[in-house]
């Protein structure tokens, strides 16, 4: 389906009518392993991958209310095979209705709701935004219909049409739901509500606000409170095991969870700007649960003379699952100081979980010409030596892209 | 005894009737920057760096009254990106995220033309002021004569009335303006443009030429004070009479493709 559609892009590519682009990304990534984290698993049992690079070729053919958009992508991972595929990012139709109303039929890009490091509202789209140069957003197939005034918005969504015939499906890429946002500009502040309702999570409810304050400062804020949630755990860390020969990570259920951001910019004149932070985020690990997973590994690792070195090593890469949650702590604060002028772009980012001391800092540098683009940066996890990112299998990423506007 | 209870309605009524007449002189200068209220407005820009082009621009613009722009960024680095403004109020949406983003007058001056160059093309809902007086008209600098390839001079010399005005709202891009314009006919000429501090960030000089029928602003060159050997060329490709519906300038509605088809 997915290459019959990008086929459909391709052969539409020549209508004149339309506008065209294509945009050509490659990017390269290099990681330094933490060979002291008891996280770290060494090959063969993890193949290593120092260096991950990646090409995309962007095409979007934008004609009326329709919108395809589509890349061809290789992927090619130091050790392994070259990974060439193709994904589409968008294809839909915005059609009017008249009198305020809409709809969209397609794959769309449906983004909720305010927040910089976390957006407790993207109940449709859930972006990652603690990914490093993360490939572009997929949308989500969806129905939806949409009204909008001059200063109100509301939008009801079908997202993932029958794709969740199955209530245990581990993910919520899966997860079929029926959401309603709303949008209101009331004296001068941005006001968003959603209601989405699942098997998977139930009803969730969140409110978000975001205001502006002179000419230097914005304000945000956003709380959210799902029914349940899932939450991937060892459960050998709960029933006192050491080793198992298959994988230990369950899915547990719990009953309602919130999450919460407030943050504060502040952006002067001359191109310097600073962002600060906090979020709660109910469905990530609590401290304790980091403390029983880390004895559970450090107990695996002490029966190294006296189990097979691959089951420990599997065992731990199991355990490592942990860390590909999109928050590690419920509790987080960032801090972003960044300056622009004249295409040049600079930031660094410290992320900090106070809980356990641990934090990640990350540096970048872009430049935009006509229609090229250069990005670098660099990312370094630490703090105190048993929080959560210090023990991260890989401290340290560096990066670059060189991103094209071909047409 | 009448007289005496004239005069002090007189001093009161000075300066409104000045102002009642900066503001129709700045609407009579708004009619050659714009054919109507709502219109739709195709721009080019070119950003010169030490008299290199550095960077090629297209966007489209769509006006509406009450202080209301929305910028289409059409070229192939920018596709997908735009800036609405409502009064004072700003929002950015960026394709990649597909969320529209409210953003500071101090956000908005950032990247590469100021937004608020492009899409503000009025002076009359923004600024208020006086007459300073009339002098010659100023000569465009040779190198504004070399980028918008016009005459040196006019044939004869003309004279402009000189307009003091500050910013009369907030969240408007300058909050001064030295503005000059033609005395017999309103038809602008030149503009200092002076950001919060005092200081004269550009040097904008306007230039006419017919426009199916009527004559019209067609481009403004730029010259950045601030940023020094950083020259802008913005011409506008077409400016047609054009009212969007008013639901199109809702933030949320940012994120829809349906302006494609205005």
């Amino acid at each position: 389906m997915r290459w019959i559609a990008l086929l459909l892009l391709l052969i539409a590519l020549p209508a004149r009518a339309a506008e065209v682009t294509a945009v050509l990304r490659l990017s390269g990534q290099w990681d330094t392993e933490n060979r002291a984290s008891p996280y770290y698993v060494a090959p063969p049992t993890l193949p290593a991958s120092p260096r991950n690079d990646r090409e995309d070729l962007q095409l979007s053919l934008r004609e009326g209310g329709f919108l395809a958009q589509g890349s061809l992508r290789g992927q090619l991972t130091a050790g392994r095979q070259p990974e060439p595929g193709g994904v589409i990012q968008q294809f839909h139709y915005d059609g009017e209705l008249g009198g305020g109303w809409g709809y969209t039929v397609g794959k769309k890009l449906m983004s909720w709701g305010v927040g910089f490091g976390f957006k407790p509202l993207d109940v449709v789209q859930r972006e990652d935004r603690r990914g490093l140069n993360p490939p572009p957003l997929v949308g989500v197939p969806l129905l939806a219909l949409a009204h909008f005034t001059a200063d109100t918005a509301w939008t009801l969504a079908w997202t993932r049409p029958g794709g969740g015939a199955d209530a245990r499906d581990s993910r919520d890429s899966r997860d079929e739901a029926l959401a309603l946002y709303g949008y209101r500009l009331a004296a001068g502040d941005d006001l968003h509500g959603v209601l989405r309702l699942s098997r998977r999570r139930g009803l969730e409810a969140g409110l978000g606000a975001a205001r502006v304050v002179g000419e230097e400062w914005t304000f945000h804020a956003a709380a959210l409170v799902a029914g349940r949630y899932r939450q991937r755990l060892n459960r050998l860390s709960e029933d006192g095991g050491t080793l198992a020969a298959a994988d230990p990570m369950i899915e547990r259920e719990f009953r309602r969870a919130a999450r919460l951001v407030a943050g504060a910019q502040w952006t002067g004149p001359a191109g310097f700007s600073v962002l600060a932070e906090a979020w709660y985020d109910g469905e990530a690990y609590r401290r304790a649960d980091w403390r029983r997973l880390d004895e559970l590994t450090a107990r695996q690792r002490a029966f190294d003379s006296l189990a097979p070195a691959a089951a420990i090593a599997g065992n731990a890469a199991w355990s490592s699952q942990a860390y590909l949650a999109p928050n590690l702590l419920r509790e987080n604060l960032l801090l972003r100081v960044s300056y622009e002028d004249d295409g040049f772009q600079t930031y660094a980012e410290l992320l900090a979980t106070p809980r356990d001391g641990g934090g990640v800092v990350t540096l970048g540098a872009s430049y935009a010409g006509n229609r090229q683009r250069f990005t670098m940066g660099l990312r370094q996890t630490g703090g105190a030596a048993d929080s959560a990112y210090a023990q991260a299998p890989i401290k340290r990423a560096v990066w670059a892209e060189w991103r094209i506007a071909l047409f | 005894m009448c007289r005496l209870f004239l005069l002090p309605l007189l001093l009161f009524a000075a300066p409104a009737l000045a102002a009642d007449g900066v503001a129709q002189i700045l609407r009579q200068a708004d009619a050659y920057r714009l054919p109507a209220e709502s219109v739709r407005v195709e721009t080019q820009v070119e950003l010169y760096r030490n008299g290199v082009l550095d960077k090629e621009r297209l966007y489209t613009v769509y006006v509406k009254p009450g202080r209301r722009s929305l910028v289409l960024m059409k070229s192939p680095a920018e596709m997908g990106q735009k800036v609405l403004m409502l009064a004072d109020q700003f929002w950015l949406l960026m394709p990649e995220s597909q969320r529209p983003l409210r953003i500071t007058a101090s956000q908005k001056l950032l990247g590469e033309a100021s937004t608020g160059d492009i899409a503000n093309m009025t002076w009359s809902e923004d600024y208020d002021g006086q007459v300073a007086g009339e002098v010659d008209c100023p000569l465009p600098p040779a190198e504004v004569v070399r980028m918008a390839e016009i005459a040196a001079a006019p044939a004869k010399p003309r004279r402009c009335l000189h307009l003091d005005l500050a910013a009369a709202r907030n969240g408007v891009t300058y909050a001064r303006l030295d503005l000059f314009l033609e005395t017999a006919t309103r038809l602008p000429v030149k503009a200092d443009l002076f950001v919060n501090s005092g200081k004269r960030a550009k040097e904008a000089w306007y230039l006419a030429r017919p426009y199916e029928g009527q004559l019209r602003i067609m481009s403004m060159v730029l010259l950045d004070d601030i940023q020094q050997g950083r020259r802008t060329l913005v011409r506008y490709r077409s400016l047609a009479a054009k009212a969007a519906p008013d639901e199109f300038f809702n933030p949320a509605a940012l994120v829809r493709n349906s302006l494609a088809g205005w």
